[in-house]
């Protein structure tokens, strides 16, 4: 029983980092409907970032992720302004098949700045704390982790509040739902994707710069994140932010207890058999609302 | 004319490299062919029904498995495992895709990941599959030409050449046969569920059997690919049968070529594997090498062609440029 | 010999809106319905119900004595009952004569008997000359058309049309009133028309039933609901509040 619980907790803990991951792609995919193939590379951008300062300034990730965030920001503008908005003209497929090319663009631009060797964040605020434990009962609660994924929770609440109460975020939202008539009341949706994109790329971007704290810092990191997150989106639902937290904790939660009594290699499909499972009850998924 | 033409390039390509010994240039055709075939397959599900399946690879591994499988042990001959291998893969397509087909769009997309997720573990630990470890395809050498493409069994110095042929053969038949569903009542049913899939289902078209039978079509072309890929690696290990390339390949060949139309997945081919290539012989070797400088070129020139042509290279006006190549003024502007 | 569409207490709710309520009809082989009421009667929420696209809650529907009440909306076409849709629907990247083939196809396999109907149709109702255009890029008025076209491929015997006058101009809604007459009378099947426009459907109806609120009001032949005191009001705004 404690294992299992154990299990829980740390399923809980990195459910909230990949909540962060996925609240990205909510925006850009869940909402916009449009296809990111490179959407782990962006985060693997920001744990690169994170390393990069660390190492030549001495900045603790959690303060480069402000300039950080907002530099990812504007590349995240930039690749839609550039490419996707030309992209858009075209099939959805044609996202895939654009973004694939960025995804072998940035991941090799990296490799071959940088090699494929690990990186590590050894000096932060966050690895200082390491050894540092919560104790509930009988499950340990690392507190890195656990400050990690609070300040992932931070940042998607702000987000669920942007996206959910102002304006701004409701002219998201209706230019996801209807362009068309989003124009008719002066909606712009071209700056509203540009800035879906830019959001997204900040927020997977600062879900790497927090990740640096715990995991290797390498060029290929990104893919196996990408294809989480795609499934947390779908998991949650189209369109509900909450239901992608949601989604994440599940999906946390589920590979740990996975990893606790099977085979690691097994962790991923019984994610994605479980989102199998979900899906023939809730075919919009567990929140969709589209 | 053009067919005619295309199809005398793709008989005779091989013939010079053959008596140069360049014989790289005939595995590059021969990965060509495949990957063409594939997306011919693919564009079934994706660019007929308009379905987005990104997991057309595990119906790959299947029929390589299969194949082989019936080969070491019952001694089957390829093109007779090659059908056991589609019969298995179609078998197993409508099994697992039937009640996925509930999800729509973007669900269903990842439903097909989900699978391909599923399958990989399932690649690595199957002891009947031997696992990680891979299944060996024992081949008899010295075999002639004929025997080889009646067994696909091809070894040394004739193989490139052998595979380049069979690649072709089950390219035209697959060809062929995606021009006759095209044709067919399926092929409108498919396009009918793409465009407007409630409106379809009010005419009388049950859009979950007919999005089963385009990907139970595409799990067949994928198997038989399979089948012919396992029996020139000699080897069918999981974790490359199940590789993501033999799932976005196809698909950005369709999508580079033109999307619903059978000759983008022969255009995208054309185009991007040769490049690929190109980029790797060039700037993958020598001082470069290890830099992964050929792939971020690849890239570029990816996302230059999508944000250029993003719908499909097709749709370039060919008839008017090939017209003032030959010297004919442009009759009318050219259409789609 | 029974009626060929039976509808029996059809109830259906969203949430807590009943958009039907009760509400029975019957419509024999071979006869003009007209299907009226205000806004928000519940109109379409019935046609949605018998073509299979809804199920209701309550109630039943039967076609030719055979309960249909929960089968899927292809099976329905199947059994014989064709719908056009209120926000016209067309397979935009087919030509016109395509989106009728597919309708043909759901009576023959082949696709060469099934493109000789289709031509056949496409003349009968008016759109030679338009085989090779793709749907997306047809007027409006084609589409319903069209529409109309591709519905009486299937070869049904109850056809639904479901606000098929609606963004029409004035001459082109009469020529889609003769096209239905001529659709009545040289091809014989029963039709249900829903309908706003009083000019259009008490002319074509043998018989018109009013629903209002979700409830039926009143069925009839066109001159006694027209002068029926209850369909007045309930169309001129008056709050009409039916006993529970």
């Amino acid at each position: 029983m404690t294992l299992f619980l154990q299990a829980v907790a740390d399923g809980l803990q990195m459910g909230l980092l990949y909540a962060l991951v996925a609240v990205g792609l909510t925006i850009i995919w869940g909402l916009m409907e449009m296809i990111n193939f490179a959407h782990g590379e962006f985060m693997m951008l920001g744990m690169f970032g994170a390393w990069g300062l660390s190492v030549s300034l001495g900045w603790d990730p959690l303060v480069s992720m402000v300039p950080l965030a907002v530099i990812m920001y504007g590349v995240g503008v930039l690749v839609y302004r550039l490419l996707m908005r030309r992209v858009q003209r075209g099939e959805i497929f044609t996202q895939i098949f654009a973004t694939v090319g960025l995804f072998f663009f940035i991941q090799n631009g990296v490799v071959a700045l940088f090699t494929s060797d690990y990186r590590f964040v050894n000096k932060s605020l966050l690895t200082g704390l390491s050894g540092a434990n919560i104790t509930l009962g009988d499950v340990r609660i690392g507190v890195p982790l656990l400050v990690g994924g609070l300040i992932a929770l931070a940042l998607f609440l702000i987000l669920y509040l942007l996206i959910d109460r102002t304006d701004f975020g409701l002219a998201l939202q209706a230019t996801a739902e209807d362009r068309d008539a989003a124009m008719l009341v002066g909606i712009r949706p071209q700056r509203m994707y540009a800035v879906a994109w830019g959001l997204g790329t900040a927020l997977v971007a600062v879900a790497g710069v927090i990740l640096a704290n715990f995991f290797a810092v390498y060029p290929q990191a990104g893919l196996s994140f990408t294809i989480l997150a795609y499934a947390i989106v779908a998991l949650g639902g189209f369109g509900s932010i909450l239901g992608t937290l949601m989604a994440a904790l599940l999906v946390g939660v589920v590979q740990s207890v996975t990893a606790a009594y099977f085979p690691p290699a097994f962790k991923d499909a019984f994610v994605f058999g479980s989102y199998i499972l979900i899906g023939l009850f809730r075919p919009q998924g567990l929140f969709g609302r589209f | 004319m053009a067919w005619v033409a295309a199809a005398l390039v793709a008989l005779l390509y091989p013939i010079p490299f053959e008596r140069s010994g360049y014989i790289y240039y005939e595995t590059v055709g021969f990965l060509v062919l495949l990957n063409a075939m594939l997306g011919i397959g693919w564009n079934i599900i994706g660019g007929w029904a308009g379905q987005f399946d990104f997991g057309p690879n595990i119906f790959f591994a299947i029929g390589a498995y299969t194949a082989a499988l019936l080969f070491i042990h019952l001694g089957w001959n390829a093109w007779l495992g090659l059908l056991g291998a589609v019969v298995v893969s179609v078998v197993i397509c409508a099994v697992v895709t039937y009640p996925v087909t509930r999800l729509r769009g973007h669900y269903f997309a990842i439903a097909t990941v989900a699978m391909w997720m599923i399958a990989q573990p399932i690649g690595a630990t199957w002891e009947l599959i031997n696992g990680s470890r891979g299944l060996f395809i024992p081949v008899a050498a010295g075999g002639g030409f004929a025997h080889g493409m009646l067994t696909m069994e091809f070894a040394g110095r004739g193989k490139g050449l052998g595979f380049y042929y069979l690649a072709l053969l089950l390219f035209a038949l697959t060809l062929w046969g995606a021009r006759a569903v095209e044709r067919s009542k399926l092929g409108f049913y498919f396009r009918a569920v793409r465009d407007d899939q409630e409106g379809a289902e009010g005419i009388g078209i049950d859009s979950r059997l007919y999005k089963v039978i385009a990907r139970c079509l595409m799990a067949a072309v994928f198997a038989a690919g399979g089948v012919l890929y396992g029996f020139w690696a000699l080897a069918v290990f999981p974790d490359q049968v199940l590789e993501v390339n033999w799932n976005i390949l196809p698909m950005m060949a369709v999508v580079v070529g033109g999307l619903g139309r059978l000759g983008g997945a022969v255009l995208g081919s054309i185009i991007l594997i040769p490049i690929s290539q190109l980029m790797t012989a060039t700037l993958g070797a020598g001082p470069l090498a290890g830099r992964g400088i050929d792939i971020i070129i690849y890239g570029a020139v990816i996302m230059l062609i999508a944000g250029w042509r993003p719908n499909g290279l097709l749709s370039l006006p060919w008839q008017r440029w090939a017209g003032r190549l030959l010297g004919r003024a442009p009759a009318q502007p050219a259409k789609g | 010999m029974p009626p060929l569409l039976q509808v029996e207490s059809c109830t259906k709710r969203f949430g807590g809106l009943v958009a039907n309520r009760d509400v029975s009809l019957v419509i024999e082989p071979g006869e003009i319905v007209g299907l009226i009421g205000p806004n928000g009667a519940g109109k379409t929420t019935l046609f949605n119900c018998i073509s299979g696209a809804l199920h209701p809650d309550e109630g039943r529907i039967r076609l030719d004595g055979a309960d249909i009440s929960h089968a899927r909306l292809e099976r329905v076409c199947r059994l014989g009952i064709a719908r056009t849709w209120q926000v016209v629907r067309s397979f935009g990247r087919m030509t016109a004569l395509e989106n009728v083939m597919c309708g043909a196809l759901r009576r023959t396999n082949r696709v060469g008997p099934a493109r000789a109907r289709a031509l056949e149709l496409m003349a009968f109702t008016g759109l030679a000359g338009k085989e090779d255009t793709p749907a997306a890029g047809l007027t409006l008025a084609d589409k319903k058309r069209l529409e109309i076209t591709r519905a009486l491929a299937t070869a049904p015997r109850l056809l639904l049309l479901d606000e098929a006058m609606s963004g029409l101009t004035p001459i082109e809604t009469a020529a889609a009133v003769e096209l239905v007459r001529r659709i009545h009378r040289e091809l014989g099947l029963a039709i249900c028309v829903v309908e706003h426009v009083m000019e259009v459907v008490m002319p074509l109806s043998h018989r018109v039933i009013v629903l209002d609120h979700g409830e039926k009001l009143t069925e009839g032949p066109p001159a006694e609901v027209a002068r029926d005191e209850r369909v007045i009001t309930a169309y001129l705004g008056d709050r009409y509040r039916a006993r529970a």
